[in-house]
């Protein structure tokens, strides 16, 4: 596909440092669709933390792809948000280990404490409810992910502290880039582990 | 061309010498053991292939020992044969019973989700995985899961249905997609236990070639919505055809139940489409059943239609014919048979001394002589002659749409064979609303307004004869800063630099558009082209199923050189008509009266005419406004040959009776001329086509035998006389 990058109408939601950025990481690889999956990042953030179909287009464009193998990639990874969120992204794993560990008790403490079913958003827009998969950190299950943290060690008792700690910090709101999610541990512990209690904040990377 | 390397395999016992590097599926066809498979499709890349597992074959490979004695080695699992290229000393075995079980066990898989609907479904009786199931796999399954119940009848485009329960992810038709007719629309969505193929957002699958993808589909994902519940494979007849909607003369297959045409598939011509068909020809012969057919001869009755005999309709349009004598007319004929016009030719020219004949309807169109003048005498570039060519131009033409399946090949050429393909197109083309452009793949797009095309034609001409700086080593140098003024002052956009085309063999394609306006542009490209060391061929391509055998068999008014003087070409025709030098009209097959390019024009002409005589399918405008109406044979009730645009002449075959009194052009031209005394002695097509190759030197060396399946090219104009 030969798309004309420079016609303006395509360059519809990037803003130049977004673009600037874009070519910055296109030129490290020797195709441009090698960069499909930071664009989608990019892309999310600029289209205020959901991958819409102008978003999606926007990245095929400035990539030289058809727009369903674009597609095609965002709709593989869950991190990528192909419906509107809340602005809190709940996302609790129930993959092998935490399934063992019961997230569904954290999931299922989590609906009733929010009104919501997992995958809906509340009213307000505020709270986005969902199952994920592995989140790889498995010795720590249940895990759960919001925004750029991750809980390890959940239980459904942990609930109401999990929700007290995420309001009103903008570190917990919808990803908007993935090297900069860090592992968080509640504070005050969790029941019947040995854990440390203080906060340990680490680089995933 | 490089050598070939030869590699010996032994396939189950049999050793055979193959290809280095060939596919040991394919290796296994040449000795005749077809492997089960699903996803591998050989025109189809291997990206993303290898995905069904279901061809796999026990592999053992020579090794050394420690003293030096050659020994076999089994490799411990099975292998895929459609992704494992041949190696010297291979021994296959493709029916262990490792194999055996894993089939069984593959099968297993790709029917977890599969409904197993086959007793509702089209594709039962024909379906690969239906039968390679009865054959390979397991009596039962031991999944007892609820299976993915995704919609059943998902309609992805205006001629496919998508079953998606069906589909086992075996990516051909995303491959077609994206390898063959490019648009790339189709792709592997939620990849994990919720894949599905699907266009980008269910937008609608738009492709110009979209049923293909029902052909390649090897279950019953991927129907055809018009086809859908009318007929099970096994009800079926098929005939050899011809695809009537284009110039390209594409062999396909009519799939026909009690006298109705039912579906289309592609037969296989490597020389002409492949295996693909456009969906213009797929779905558009629905005319040869249509409810509006014809049934009987019609004559005017005052503002009425009258049913009569054949006997009274022949007997009418002969004596009105003969009347007018050589002030009568012909109209059309590009969608009649290379028979139909030859005696059609004969009646005008032999038995009325008319030679006021003319099947082109578009405005303005050049003489025969001034095309001659133009472009010589060159034979046309043959389809499949363009995976040669090292530079592609195409000159103003929408070519998914004029020649659907030229196209595909020209795609071909630019993306598997390396040819550069420059397209000059007016910029309205950009907002054609189809997703198959050249844009797609050209290595240079030139955007003009129209009436820049000679402008444009002399910048390439320029181009063409070197004017460019020849120390430039890949050409790429930019070639605006170079042209002659005139491009400068229509201030042509230059979409990039035109690379050197003195490398290799040059095929230009210009579009009808173009090239039935004027003259200028062919003809500015020929005069730079016979400059050229390289070859170089202008293609002024016909665009109707049979235009081309118009022009061989000379339906022009200067097109025959036993004519002493031209004849009226159609718009003086139409005039004449209009102040009676022209006293009757014989209109064949084509509904003038909305194709012509000036059908008020049309209108007027026919209202005053004396005496008009249209041979049609069904009662279109123009037999409206006729005199007598006389029912033609579609295409898929009689037999002849139809000569495409790269003058390969093909036979189509009759595959049903119409079931109601229609006749071949050909017969009622005969007719005619036995009333006005002339014999006209032909009882089928082989008779007036071995009369065709006597009387006409390019067919000479035809005869109804010798055309084979794949047709064949008229003998090489550059070997003739100029005609």
């Amino acid at each position: 596909m030969t798309h004309d990058r420079t016609d303006p109408a395509y360059a519809r939601r990037f803003s130049p440092d977004a673009v600037r950025e874009l070519e910055e990481l296109v030129a490290r690889y020797p195709q441009r669709k090698a960069a499909m999956l930071p664009a989608l990042w990019i892309a999310q953030r600029e289209y205020g933390g959901e991958i819409t179909a102008e978003a999606m287009e926007e990245v095929a464009h400035r990539l030289g792809v058809p727009p369903v193998e674009v597609e095609g990639v965002a709709s593989f990874y869950t991190m990528y948000n192909l419906k509107k969120r809340g602005r809190k992204h709940i996302e609790v794993c129930a993959c092998l280990t935490c399934a063992v560990l019961d997230s569904a008790s954290v999931i299922h403490a989590l609906e009733q404490r929010l009104g919501i079913k997992a995958g809906e958003t509340t009213a307000d827009g505020e709270y986005s409810l969902s199952e994920a998969e592995c989140l790889n950190w498995c010795e720590a299950g249940t895990v759960v992910q919001v925004g750029h943290r991750y809980y390890g060690n959940v239980t459904a008792e942990d609930v109401d502290r999990l929700l007290d700690d995420i309001a009103g910090d903008p570190r917990n709101d919808v990803v908007t880039h993935a090297d900069t999610v860090v592992r968080v541990q509640l504070r005050g512990g969790c029941k019947g582990r040995p854990r440390p209690s203080a906060e340990v904040e680490a680089d995933r990377g | 061309m490089s050598q070939v390397e030869f590699v010996n395999i032994t396939i189950d016992g049999t050793t055979v010498q193959v290809p280095a590097g060939e596919m040991v599926i394919e290796s296994a066809r040449r000795v005749g053991i077809e492997i089960p498979h699903f996803c591998y499709h050989p025109r189809l890349t291997m990206e993303a292939g290898a995905n069904c597992r279901m061809c796999l074959v026990e592999v053992s490979m020579p090794r050394k020992n420690p003293d030096g004695t050659l020994a076999l080695a089994r490799m411990p699992k099975p292998q895929t044969s459609c992704s494992l290229p041949a190696a010297e000393g291979m021994v296959i075995e493709t029916e262990t019973p490792m194999i055996v079980e894993a089939r069984k066990g593959m099968l297993e898989f790709l029917l977890i989700n599969h409904p197993l609907d086959c007793p509702i479904c089209d594709r039962g009786g024909e379906c690969p995985l239906q039968n390679n199931t009865m054959h390979y796999g397991a009596a039962t399954t031991r999944f007892v899961e609820e299976k993915r119940h995704p919609p059943k009848a998902y309609p992805l485009s205006k001629y496919v249905i998508f079953d998606r329960e069906r589909c086992i992810h075996c990516a051909r038709c995303t491959r077609f997609a994206s390898d063959i007719s490019g648009d790339a629309q189709l792709d592997f969505l939620k990849r994990g236990a919720d894949m599905e193929v699907s266009s980008f957002r269910d937008t609608e699958f738009t492709s110009l070639y979209s049923g293909n993808v029902i052909e390649v589909c090897p279950v019953g994902a991927l129907l055809s919505r018009p086809y859908r519940f009318t007929a099970r494979p096994w009800d079926l007849s098929t005939q050899k055809s011809i695809c009537t909607e284009c110039s390209n003369g594409c062999n396909i297959k009519l799939d026909h139940r009690a006298g109705k045409l039912l579906r289309v598939n592609a037969r296989l011509n490597e020389e002409v489409n492949e295996e693909w068909t456009c969906d213009q020809g797929k779905f558009g012969m629905d005319y040869a059943s249509h409810e509006k057919r014809l049934r009987r001869p019609l004559i005017r009755d005052g503002a009425v239609f009258r049913e009569v005999s054949w006997d009274e309709a022949l007997t009418h349009v002969a004596t009105a014919l003969s009347e007018a004598g050589p002030a009568a007319a012909f109209l059309g004929g590009a969608r009649s048979s290379n028979e139909d016009l030859f005696v059609l030719r004969r009646l005008f020219q032999e038995v009325l001394g008319s030679q006021n004949m003319d099947h082109r309807l578009g405005p303005a169109y050049p003489s025969a002589a001034d095309v001659r003048a133009a472009l010589g005498s060159q034979s046309p570039t043959p389809i499949a002659a363009y995976e040669r060519m090292t530079t592609i131009i195409v000159f103003g033409c929408d070519l998914a749409v004029e020649l659907p399946i030229l196209y595909l090949r020209v795609r071909k050429a630019a993306v598997r064979r390396g040819a550069k393909v420059i397209e000059c197109q007016p910029s309205s083309y950009r907002e054609r609303p189809h997703a198959n452009k050249v844009t797609d793949f050209a290595h240079s797009s030139i955007w003009y307004e129209p009436g820049q095309e000679t402008a444009i034609a002399e910048a390439l001409a320029h181009v063409m004869t070197g004017g460019r700086d020849p120390g430039a080593s890949d050409g790429a140098s930019d070639a605006a800063a170079s042209l002659p003024n005139a491009v400068a002052e229509a201030n042509v956009e230059f979409g990039s630099a035109i690379p050197r085309l003195d490398d290799g063999p040059i095929a230009i394609i210009i579009g009808r558009d173009v090239w039935s306006r004027s003259l200028s542009v062919p003809a500015t490209l020929k005069a730079a082209a016979d400059k050229m060391g390289t070859p170089c061929v202008i293609n002024t391509y016909a665009c109707s199923v049979n235009e081309q055998g118009a022009r061989e068999l000379g339906i022009l008014p200067d097109g025959s050189v036993q004519a002493s003087a031209p004849g009226l070409n159609a718009d003086q025709i139409l005039h004449g008509l209009k102040d009676g030098t022209v006293k009757a009209l014989w209109v064949s097959g084509v509904d003038i009266a909305s194709q012509f390019h000036d059908p008020e024009l049309v209108t007027q002409s026919l209202e005053q005419a004396p005496f008009v005589v249209v041979t049609a399918l069904d009662l279109n405008r123009t037999a409206t406004m006729a005199d007598v109406v006389l029912p033609l044979a579609s295409v898929a009730e009689y037999d002849g040959t139809y000569t495409s645009m790269e003058r390969r002449v093909q036979r189509f075959h009759q595959a049903f009776d119409a079931g109601v009194d229609v006749r071949e052009e050909w017969r009622i031209a005969a007719n005619v001329g036995m009333r006005l005394g002339v014999d006209m002695p032909y009882a089928s097509w082989r008779d007036i086509f071995g009369a065709i190759a006597t009387s006409e030197r390019a067919f000479a060396e035809c005869t109804p035998d010798n055309l084979g399946d794949g047709g064949r090219l008229l003998a090489d104009r550059n070997n003739e006389d100029s005609r």
